[in-house]
């Protein structure tokens, strides 16, 4: 090849060559830049809106708010449960940086020690992604300013205000009430309410026991959001206020309880364990329902440790157990006036004297009479004030368990009301029926078995509820009253207890087993003359004692279970109302295993609580303050040693009146 | 200053003349789109110079004095060095291959003491330098079909199998494609572009299949389907796209696009810069700065065919093709119609190579287009 530019036509070819190329590649860069132009004017014409919202749904986030938890008040509107500001402290894993050393970091502010730290070491295992641990609840103001203050160096880390549940009244109603707790991954679910994600923040609680489980859904109210800003990494910006939409408080769950007579009866409670509960004879409302010993549902909310949960659980006086609802007893002689109204309503006369001297023999054994000297002769009237068990022995043995267990069940018995929460536990009523089809290994009822049943022992038990509805309908002598928890929920009142049918009895007869309950309390002869006494002028108590035993005293010598370790003392048990011409109140006290004589242990209590109740209705307190007319002192009869019948029957209330 | 005097001897040669013989109007497009660079990045910083606005800038002066300082040397010593810088080019290759430094797994930079460079970088000017004096030595007749052609072949095969081997698949994918510019501007035969076009494309597949690093081969399957991985490989992709989308014609405004200031857009100043910009102006920016490249590009082809010598034409319109293929490559990425390949925008991309690279491509234009009158001969020969 020879020198090519010397030679013009061939520089020209060449020129013209590269002319006709050059102008290719300026057409292939214009239709490039051309298409470039096109896919923009697709993209961000056409498909603008498209993008838009993409965009739009990266920029912006809603973070879930969990909404204030509805407040939980008593028949006065005092709170039993509400929620305080709390200072919490999140780290949130974001996989960018090193969860242990943030908590190292942390360490330096709040207290988090080794185990502490390994804890949430496997939470953070656990959690997925961009969901925030709560490291720390309730940090002093000191703390969470320290944190805050240093929160743009930690950018996985946020110190908030959230609120947490506080039960200003501690134990007195955590049975009732129960208590909230974090969610477990058994709490979700694929669908329903429980399928909520805010179900998984972890501010977010869940109702455990009782009412906060029962109304849960109730009181959680609608969860709100937070539009806020967020960066690639889902670090928040800003918060944009305009976008939120607000949390709506939960419903207010109004409780027929009154603060003051649950508390005075935890209180009298002392270190013993057992149930009192208190009911409205007329209105079936519940005044009072405690359990001792009780626990601060308080801790709950907070998490407990392995050993506070032990500590509780292994306590032999079982302070997790709600002993007025799920605790069943025998209830001794507290049965004896459904044994008297069974017996008077299957024909027998009330008139008709039985000798009792201290024992009976029956079936090849001796039946104690509890009190070892006998009572004589007695009729019923009798039988009830001075709880006479050869008396009912007889009685029971001569009517048969289904005539009982017919007017137990009217009274209450073996039933479990509908009062809102959950955990009733029904106990027994024996009959002949039941016997046969639940007691596999002897289906037959033997006399014996009627024998002890009508002393309230054997094949009956009850729960601290069933005796107060007893007490209450016998109080009330009219109407089969049902026991009401649950006053209104967000404002809407919940179904009254007293659209009831009557109780299946004659008028006659409540009267007459009411009278023999007024005598236990008011005749200086009465079981528990002295322990229910009020002290409030004319207002009167009616009463019936209990001592239900828990092992058999065949060969025992001695009855007296003071020495006996507690798991084999007696129970001890009193059902009460007042006043006693105008019943407003009934009461039932279960003192478990408390050793001594139904008048010893539970009556005083009964009387305190009671007492209470008493003093907070305003027409008592307006009898008790009236000023009464100048007393004739001779004349007037000393309260208790009137003769028999002195004392008169409240009269039954007249259809209409209010109750 | 007229024609007539500039016809006389040696008036072409006063420094002088040869300053008002530079395409200012081309200079100043091209500063319009280093400053729309920088306006991008002091957005995306948050309205802050810092840190990539002010280097920006001050990179693109330093690069635009290089430029004019380029555009007047002479012709014939381009020429001269034509195959020297090639030379080099390819030695720094074979260099890198044994004591390059070796960062996110690839084998690109070279350690010369106070700064480190990629070669890659050297071979894209020298390709076209190196071809257009080779061309410019042989006939028409021969460029368009004669066994000579083994010798630009093998001038193209050499970088780029090295540059490929780094890995380096972008980079080695544009020395190639320019040096094909070249050689099809030659006046190559159309029989050979069809034939090795088809061939191309039947090995695309093959290439993927078997050449291809995992991560590449993931890139490109991504690109085929970005929706198939949104938050891993397709996110680049996906995000991309929406902040273009988002800015619809007019844009969000300046400093507003959430995309690129709230991190969703990846490369936000570097590679991505196109979507920063897209999503804040909207259409209308976005056609503003694509006619920005249309007229740079025109101007440089023009200056090309005005070129009096073949190797000042053949080496314009390669530096020309190089700058187009980075913008369209860029562009496509940007808008989701390539894989994700590490091609940034020129003069608006943040990155001094790159900025380095192009302007002393233009400074070769324009030292074409100033000594566009000058013969361009060597009395040896073609390979002198």
């Amino acid at each position: 090849m020879s020198e090519p530019s010397i030679f013009f036509s061939e520089v020209n070819e060449r020129q013209g060559a590269f002319h006709r190329r050059s102008f290719l590649l300026g057409g292939f860069a214009g239709a490039g830049l051309l298409a470039l132009g096109g896919r923009l004017a697709h993209l961000q014409i056409l498909e603008a809106q498209r993008y838009q919202k993409l965009s739009a749904s990266n920029q912006f986030n809603f973070r879930l708010v969990p909404p204030p938890r509805g407040l939980i008040v008593d028949r006065n509107g005092a709170v039993l449960a509400t929620n305080r500001p709390n200072f919490r402290l999140l780290v949130v894993k974001d996989g960018e940086h090193e969860p242990g050393e943030t908590l190292k970091t942390l360490a330096h502010f709040v207290p988090l020690d080794e185990a502490r730290q390994e804890r949430l070491m496997r939470e953070f295992e656990r959690t997925p992604n961009r969901t925030p641990v709560s490291v720390m609840e309730d940090m002093t103001w000191e703390q969470f300013s320290a944190i805050n203050v240093r929160a743009p160096e930690m950018p996985n880390v946020t110190a908030d205000m959230g609120e947490v549940r506080v039960y200003p009244h501690g134990g007195a109603f955590a049975h009732v009430i129960g208590y909230v707790a974090k969610v477990n991954r058994e709490d979700l679910t694929e669908t329903g309410p429980n399928s909520e994600p805010i179900l998984l923040h972890p501010g977010f609680r869940i109702g455990r026991q009782g009412v906060e489980k029962a109304f849960d859904l109730d009181l959680r109210g609608r969860t709100g959001a937070r539009k806020i800003e967020v960066d690639a990494r889902g670090r928040e910006i800003r918060n944009d206020t305009a976008g939120d939409i607000p949390a709506e408080r939960g419903k207010t769950v109004e409780l027929t309880l009154d603060v003051d007579i649950q508390n005075r009866a935890l209180e009298v409670m002392g270190d013993e364990s057992g149930a009192i509960v208190v009911m409205d004879c007329r209105s079936g409302d519940l005044l009072c329902m405690v359990s001792a010993p009780s626990f601060d549902a308080n801790r709950f909310v907070r998490g407990l440790s392995t050993a506070e949960y032990r500590a509780l659980a292994d306590y032999e006086r079982r302070p997790l157990l709600d002993k007025a609802m799920s605790g069943t007893y025998p209830p001794g002689s507290t049965f004896k006036m459904t044994t008297a109204l069974a017996a008077l309503s299957a024909g027998i006369d009330p008139e008709e004297r039985i000798h009792c001297s201290g024992g009976w023999r029956f079936g090849g054994r001796t039946w104690r009479c509890w009190r070892h000297g006998g009572h004589g002769a007695q009729n019923m009237h009798d039988a009830i004030k001075n709880s006479c068990d050869v008396y009912f022995y007889q009685v029971a043995l001569r009517m048969g368990p289904d005539h009982i267990a017919r007017a137990a069940k009217a009274l209450g018995f073996g039933q479990a009301f509908d009062i809102g929460i959950p955990g009733q536990r029904t106990g027994v009523v024996g009959s002949t029926d039941w016997k046969r089809t639940q007691v596999k290994r002897d289906p037959t009822w033997h006399p014996g078995d009627s024998v002890s049943y009508g002393i309230g022992q054997g094949y009956i038990t009850a729960n601290g509820l069933q005796l107060a509805v007893m007490t209450a309908r016998l109080a009330n002598g009219r109407k089969q009253l049902n026991p009401r928890l649950i006053k209104s929920v967000g404002g809407v009142e919940m179904p009254p207890g007293d659209e009831v049918p009557n109780l299946p009895f004659s008028q006659e007869h409540l009267d007459y087993v009411r009278a023999g309950m007024i005598s236990v309390a008011n005749d200086r002869s009465g079981t528990a003359f002295r322990q229910s006494q009020l002290g409030l002028g004319d207002v009167l108590m009616a009463g019936k004692t209990g001592t239900a035993q828990v092992r058999s005293y065949d060969g025992v010598a001695d009855r007296d279970s003071r020495s006996v370790r507690w798991g084999l003392k007696d129970h001890n048990l009193y059902v009460a109302f007042a006043p006693i011409d105008q019943p407003r109140y009934a009461i039932s006290v279960i003192i478990q295993h408390g050793g001594l004589g139904g008048a010893t242990a539970a009556a005083p209590r009964a009387r305190e609580v009671m007492r209470v109740a008493l003093l907070k209705d305003p027409e008592i307190r307006a009898r008790i303050v009236q000023p009464m007319p100048l007393p004739d002192v001779t004349d007037l009869p000393p309260v208790g040693v009137a003769p028999e019948g002195a004392v008169a029957a409240p009269p039954p209330l007249a259809p209409g009146e209010p109750t | 200053m007229t024609m007539s005097a500039l016809s006389r001897p040696g008036e072409r040669d006063r420094l002088v003349v040869k300053f008002t013989q530079i395409d200012w109007t081309f200079a100043i497009a091209l500063c319009l789109l280093a400053g729309t660079g920088a306006l991008m990045m002091f957005s995306v910083a948050g309205s802050s110079w810092e840190p990539w606005a002010g280097a920006h800038l001050f990179r693109f002066g330093f690069c635009f004095v290089l430029m004019i300082a380029l555009a007047l040397f002479d012709i014939r010593v381009w020429f001269a060095l034509a195959y020297p810088i090639y030379g080099i080019g390819l030695l720094l290759l074979v260099a890198v291959e044994f004591v390059g430094d070796t960062r996110m797994g690839a084998t690109r930079w070279l350690d010369i003491g106070f700064m480190s460079f990629q070669p890659s970088e050297v071979m894209k000017v020298g390709i076209v330098l190196a071809l257009a004096r080779f061309y410019h030595g042989i006939s028409a007749e021969d460029a368009r079909l004669s066994w000579w052609l083994i010798i630009p072949a093998l001038m193209i095969a050499a970088p780029v199998l090295l540059v490929a081997h780094q890995p380096d698949l972008g980079t080695a994918m544009l020395i190639a494609l320019t040096g094909a510019a070249v050689v099809v501007l030659a006046g190559l035969s159309w029989k050979i572009i069809g034939a090795a076009v088809i061939s191309f494309v039947a090995a695309v597949p093959i290439m993927v299949m078997f050449v291809l690093h995992e991560y590449q081969r993931k890139r490109v399957m991504t690109f085929l389907d970005p929706e198939s991985d949104p938050s891993g490989s397709g996110y680049h992709i996906l995000q991309s796209k929406i902040a273009l989308g988002s800015g619809g014609f007019f844009g969000k405004g300046y400093g507003l696009g959430s995309q690129s200031q709230l991190n969703f857009l990846p490369e936000k100043h570097t590679d991505f810069i196109f979507a920063t910009l897209a999503e804040e102006f909207g259409f209308l920016g976005c056609a503003l700065v694509l006619a920005l490249f249309a007229a740079v590009i025109f101007m440089a082809l023009r200056t090309a065919s005005l070129a009096h010598s073949h190797f000042g034409r053949l080496a314009a319109a390669g530096v020309t093709a190089t700058f187009t293929l980075y913008v369209l490559i860029n562009g496509a990425m940007v808008m989701g119609l390539a894989p994700v390949v590490g091609v940034p925008m020129p003069l608006l991309s943040y990155g001094g190579t790159v900025m380095l690279t192009v302007m002393i491509g233009w400074g070769l234009v324009q030292s074409v287009r100033v000594h566009r009158y000058t013969e361009v001969t060597s009395g040896k020969g073609a390979f002198v």
